[in-house]
């Protein structure tokens, strides 16, 4: 028996997802975070996981873990005190950055903080030219100096970054030397290894968030692989980039800034496959946890990519899916604010306490609250029994709210909902309409522990017709985890006019990425067959400064090689420009090479119809408090698990399943689909 | 034509619209940026994308450079003065960029306006502006000596290159094969903004994104009334002085503005108009009045022309502010800062949480131009730098940033070096340059350059003279200066030249503080201290 495990480490939750690969047998399991060190609960998921589908933690045969230890760190300044050693003359320019203003018209925005204070960044003697001449030898002893001085002010990590330092990375690798030598302790990385292109400030600040998250990571993941060792896994584990593809845990400690996107895409990855299997191919996933919802929009099947993004104000070049995120979730906190308002977030309960009703302690009511009050969430229980819940504590501390806002209970937790409803709404307007999309011509893929509780009042605000609420909406990410490839990108920047005269050079970089690609697949011990590696490069006019990627034919580079770029180049210019500019010269920046190790995926399998009935799936029935009903109903209640291909339910009702429950509003059906997938429409 | 006739659009689909409007243009103006040449447009985004409705009215501005909007707002009445609706064709493209005859603000800002069609109906305008940095080195006595005047003609007509109009342009260019491709980058984004707003007619009915228009102009309307009246009634006035290195002497601008409920009144004062490159055109004035006053009474007021509606601006004409033909208009920026100050002086009168002390009040910058060695070629760069912001109620200033009128990138050192035989030597924070207060103004910048071969360089620079003043009792900022290596010649009016390895070295004017600098948290003064951010005393 091999079992292939997927756990998305959450704010609140911790989710497991565990494959047959010889059953298809899918397992899912749920345990609460623990935010100080969350490896304490990946473990303990993966222990009770394994033990509950009667497998060991040996008989694992592939492990796949997507963490938010990264972005959290990054949004609340939890990084480690780092330092920085860059040119002399230059160590504001991580602050100054492209030197514009962060709202055109609100002049009460601030800029991020940078995260290596003023006191912290040491410029040095040296000076390379644009072709990587040097004008200044490096000052060997600046460097030393600094590295005492960061040493003594208590810094963690150190970034290095000099100008042209991925044209020629020989002072960066000099001083990368000698800072170790004199505080080896310190993580260190520089600007070439990181991020190994031009634009000084954007490459430097990519090092400084690497930087930032080193230790951070480093501590993480080894905590974690120590935990996985004690419990008996010894497959290798692998970890979530922003890119949706996984990487090995030594180079994910090495590059944590390529990570922290890890936790959503891996969300965005299994609405992909949801995608595939519905046919369903225009979606905007909707992931909503404990403490943040995360969104994405899908077009024909397809996510979108930047190879560069602005992270929590911090510009970052590696590449991730575009994804918005935004502070809403179960755990958020609804409070009055100065103006008398009911705000829902960004604050959370976490997981500990969490919200009032798992009566630990909270007084502030979060949404989870008004859901309990509301009874859309089981009264006395969650989690399938496992976790008991306190409406009375709910209730009490929703009248305290009520009584200020001088409403009702029921009222003010329906307010909540809608309040904390337009916040995702707004979400979703990022990623849909402030990018031309219409969200009325897609359909919600609802995930995470929270989404299906809301999808429906969600699309019911933006006019959405289909809601898809996956069959194990609480493990999306989790699940995706184990749909996802070994993924990896090796790029040079080198430029030069294309040209027949190219063959050489472009033979020679390409064989250079191919071997960086080998082994990197050797190190995560892909078999020969499942590697693939796909050469593209960056071209441009010369004179432009952004580049389109073509693909690079296969095969040994030739002048028909440079001839199907060139044409490549134009075709594509012509699509997105409208024009081309015959004979002017066309010039390749950057050699790409990506690295896919493809992992053997779960594979779904379709469910025979068993026609639309559905009361065999009835356990029971609730007062469901519905403002469009005027106030209680009764509503049945059905358990998600014994729910059949092709079985049918009108709305109001109420969908439970260990991860998740799924609200069905009046008016609505909700149809099972052949892979389990239910779909909510409104007819 | 039923294109004027109006349907009433149910909330949700004039949000959809108004939202499509901005990722229009805001995708007009990726494609601009990806598909030029220009460090200036490639790299600092000196560039705007606009939609208008065939009255002329903006629809949708992308958030680029508010001083832009004065190039845009005079365009299309130009180009209907001069060309009858009727002869519009599809793939008809006007260029222009007079500041008296074709609407624009200054000559390197070149226009181009595409009207869209739908079904053969006009149903609005896809328009941008491209800075081109060119027309340098040429002198500012009046509008003939500063560039290539062209009014609105037609660069293609029915899709057709008008090859002479366009030989004709490129031979009174400095750099006629950047002018060449940012034209065409300029064309990329029209034709993307034109294919997009089609797009939009084809789904939602012309009537109903047409009428969405005009709803979202009167909804701007609302908000700039709103915001208005919650400013306290009465007369505020403010004076300040406007220096730069054409002039010797310091000149006095001064505004007087009245709240009177949902409208406002601003009425400036300036000396005559001069025989400088800094006067100001009307419709500079008006875009600088229309950003300054969004920022104080609603700064999410979405940028269309509603919100013009509740202001009423008068200036003197042929005076510096509101100047006549042919005064020269080149370096017109700089006094739009000052502009923008006045207003925020004037409005702390009224509302001091709202408005920041003053900014740097200046667009420092250096534009070098030379010839290439071996093939003669020249090349022209403009950069503009950036300064401090002024401090606010609450907080400190931001340091090293572009301020009110403008918002351009810097250009990579790793591209400034590869593109131009200049090295940079410097580019940081001036140490002591942001005003005292209990919130510390914004700190200046310094850029030090080495040429590499021999040059020609225009500086412009402001606060020579005055200093950028505080709110409350914050204390002012310290002002831009120039400082050059030994043996460089002379500088007449911010022009002169350079050898192979002289220095220049810019600095920016820092900000205004806010309140006391006695009230200044220890905690602030001691992270102040640390950071090196104070001189020591």
């Amino acid at each position: 028996m091999a079992w292939r495990i997927g756990i998305d480490s959450g704010g609140t939750f911790t989710d497991v997802c565990l494959f047959d690969d010889a059953t298809g047998e899918v397992a899912v399991w749920k345990v609460p975070s623990t935010p100080d060190d969350p490896s304490r609960a990946i473990a303990r998921g993966t222990q009770e996981g394994t033990e509950r589908v009667g497998a060991k933690p040996s008989e694992v045969a592939y492990f796949g873990h997507g963490t938010t230890v990264g972005t959290n760190a990054l949004i609340q300044h939890r990084g480690v005190k780092t330092g920085l050693i860059t040119t002399e003359g230059f160590r504001d320019l991580i602050e100054i950055g492209r030197q514009k203003r962060p709202d055109l018209y609100d002049l009460q925005v601030d800029k991020a903080p940078p995260l290596v204070t003023r006191d912290l960044r040491f410029g040095v003697s040296e000076r390379l030219r644009h072709d990587g001449s040097v004008e200044i030898p490096l000052d060997e002893e600046g460097v030393r100096v600094a590295a005492r001085a960061l040493k003594a002010a208590g810094v963690k990590a150190v970034a290095i970054g000099f100008l042209y330092g991925f044209v020629n990375p020989a002072h960066e690798q000099a001083a990368k030397r000698i800072v170790a030598e004199e505080f080896p302790e310190a993580f260190i990385c520089t600007s070439h290894e990181v991020a190994p292109e031009f634009r000084e400030y954007e490459r430097i600040s990519t090092a400084v968030v690497n930087a930032y998250l080193g230790p951070v990571m480093q501590g993480y993941i080894r905590r974690l692989a120590d935990r996985l060792m004690e419990l008996g896994v010894t497959t290798t584990p692998h970890l979530t980039q922003s890119n949706g593809g996984v990487i090995g845990f030594d180079m994910a400690a090495r590059l944590p800034v390529r990570t922290v996107l890890s936790g959503p895409s891996t969300g965005v990855v299994a609405a992909q496959a949801i995608g595939q299997m519905t046919g369903i191919e225009n979606l905007i996933t909707f992931d909503m946890g404990g403490t943040s919802s995360d969104v994405a929009l899908l077009r024909g099947g397809e996510a979108k990519f930047a190879s560069d993004a602005i992270v929590h104000g911090y510009p970052i070049k590696a590449p991730m899916l575009d994804i918005h995120t935004v502070g809403a979730g179960g755990g958020s906190l609804a409070a009055i604010d100065s103006g008398g308002l009911l705000k829902v977030g960004p604050r959370s309960a976490g997981a500990d306490p969490g919200p009032v009703c798992y009566g630990r302690g909270a007084t502030e009511p979060a949404v989870t609250d008004a859901n309990v009050v509301l009874q859309t969430l089981n009264p006395t229980h969650l989690l399938g029994g496992r976790m008991p819940i306190r409406q009375d504590l709910s209730k009490q501390a929703i009248g305290r709210l009520a009584d200020q806002l001088g409403l009702d209970v029921m009222a003010t937790a329906q307010g909540i909902i809608s309040v904390v409803t337009a916040n995702m709404a707004k979400a979703i307007r990022v990623v849909s309409v402030q990018r031309g999309h219409d969200p009325r011509d897609y359909a919600l893929v609802a995930f995470g522990g929270a989404g299906p509780l809301h999808a429906a009042r969600l699309a019911r605000e933006l006019e959405m017709k289909r809601i898809v609420v996956p069959r194990n909406p609480g493990i999306g990410c989790a699940l995706g985890l184990l749909l996802t490839d070994l993924r990896a990108n090796f790029a040079t920047t080198r430029l030069a006019t294309l040209g027949d005269g190219l063959v050489g050079a472009m033979t020679e970089a390409y064989a250079g990425l191919v071997a960086q690609g080998e082994h990197w697949f050797a190190e995560e011990k892909v078999a020969p067959n499942d590697r693939k590696l796909r050469r593209t490069a960056d071209l441009r006019y010369q004179g432009q400064n952004y580049e389109l990627s073509i693909d690079v034919p296969e095969g040994p580079i030739s002048s028909a090689t440079i001839a199907a770029l060139a044409d490549g180049f134009a075709e594509a210019h012509k699509r997105l420009y409208g024009f081309v500019a015959e004979g002017e010269a066309v010039q390749l920046v950057t050699y790409r090479v990506e690295a896919i190790g493809f992992v053997p995926k779960a594979e779904f399998r379709p469910q025979a119809d068993a026609g639309p009935e559905s009361d065999h799936a009835i356990i029971g029935s609730r007062e469901v408090w519905f403002p469009e009903a005027g106030g209680f109903v009764a509503c049945k209640i059905y358990d998600r698990d014994k729910l059949k291909s092709g079985n049918v339910i009108a709305g109001p009702a109420i969908i439970e399943q260990m991860d998740s429950t799924t609200v069905l509003l009046p008016g609505m059906i909700a149809t099972v689909e052949p892979y389990l997938n239910l779909i909510l429409e409104t007819p | 034509m039923n294109v004027t006739a109006t349907v009433t659009v149910d909330p949700i689909t004039v949000e959809v619209i108004g939202s499509s409007f901005a990722s229009i243009t805001e995708e007009m103006g990726e494609a601009l940026v990806k598909a030029s040449y220009s460090t200036n447009i490639k790299e600092r985004r000196d560039c705007s994308t606009a939609l208008f409705d065939i009255a002329g009215d903006t629809l949708c501005q992308a958030e680029h450079i508010p001083m832009h909007l004065g190039s845009f707002i005079g365009i299309i009445p130009h180009i209907l003065k001069r060309h009858p609706v009727a002869e519009m064709k599809p793939g008809d493209v006007f260029i222009g960029n007079d500041a008296y005859e074709g609407g624009g603000t200054h000559l390197p800002d070149i226009v181009l306006a595409e009207p869209i069609f739908h079904d053969g109906t006009m149903v609005a305008w896809a328009v941008n502006t491209a800075h081109h940095s060119d027309f340098a080195d040429r002198g500012h006595a009046h509008i003939y000596q500063e560039g290539l005047r062209i009014p609105p003609i037609r660069l293609y007509d029915g899709g057709v290159l008008m090859k002479d109009v366009q030989e004709l342009i490129l031979l009174n260019c400095q750099v006629p094969r950047e002018r060449l491709s940012d034209l065409r980058a300029q064309m990329a984004a029209n034709r993307l903004g034109v294919e997009r707003v089609r797009a939009l007619c084809d789904k939602y009915g012309r009537t109903t994104v047409l009428s969405a228009g005009k709803a979202l102009q009167d909804y701007a309307e609302r908000k700039m009334r709103a915001g208005i009246a919650s400013i306290p009634d009465g007369v505020y006035r403010f004076a300040d002085l406007f220096d730069n290195p054409e002039v010797e002497q310091p000149m006095e601008f001064s505004v007087e503005i009245t709240v009177a409920g949902e409208e406002m009144k601003l009425a400036f004062e300036s000396p005559p108009q001069a025989r400088a490159g800094f006067n100001m055109v009307y419709t500079a004035l008006l875009s600088t009045v229309y950003y300054a006053v969004k920022t104080v009474a609603d700064p999410t007021i979405p940028p269309n022309a509603g919100l013009a509606r509740p202001l009423t601006i008068t200036a003197t004409e042929g005076t510096v502010l509101n100047c006549l033909h042919p005064a020269a208009v080149n370096g017109r920026i700089a006094p739009c800062q000052r502009v923008v100050d006045l207003i925020h002086g004037a409005l702390a009168q009224a509302v001091p949480e709202r408005v920041i002390a003053a900014c740097s009040g200046a667009v420092a910058s250096a534009t070098f131009m030379g010839a290439r060695p071996g093939s003669g070629e020249l090349w022209v760069y403009l950069e503009t730098i950036g300064g401090g912001s002024g401090a606010r109620a609450t907080k400190d200033g931001l340091d090293g940033v572009h301020v009110h009128m403008t918002n351009t990138s810097n250009l990579p050192v790793e591209a400034l070096e590869v593109e131009y035989p200049l090295t940079l030597l410097r580019y940081e924070l001036v140490d002591g340059s942001g005003g005292q207060g209990r919130h510390r103004g914004g700190m200046g910048l310094r850029r030090v350059y080495r040429a590499e071969a021999p040059c020609r360089l225009n500086v412009d620079n402001s606060r020579l003279n005055s200093r950028p003043w505080g709110i409350a009792g914050g204390e002012s900022g310290q002002g831009g200066s120039f400082a050059f290596s030994d043996g460089v010649g002379p500088f007449v009016r911010g022009d002169g030249a350079l050898e192979a390895g002289q220095i220049v070295e810019i600095i920016t004017p820092g900000a205004g503080g806010y309140g006391p600098p006695s009230e200044r948290s220890a905690e602030d003064k001691a992270r102040d201290v640390a950071e090196g951010r104070l001189l020591p005393a």
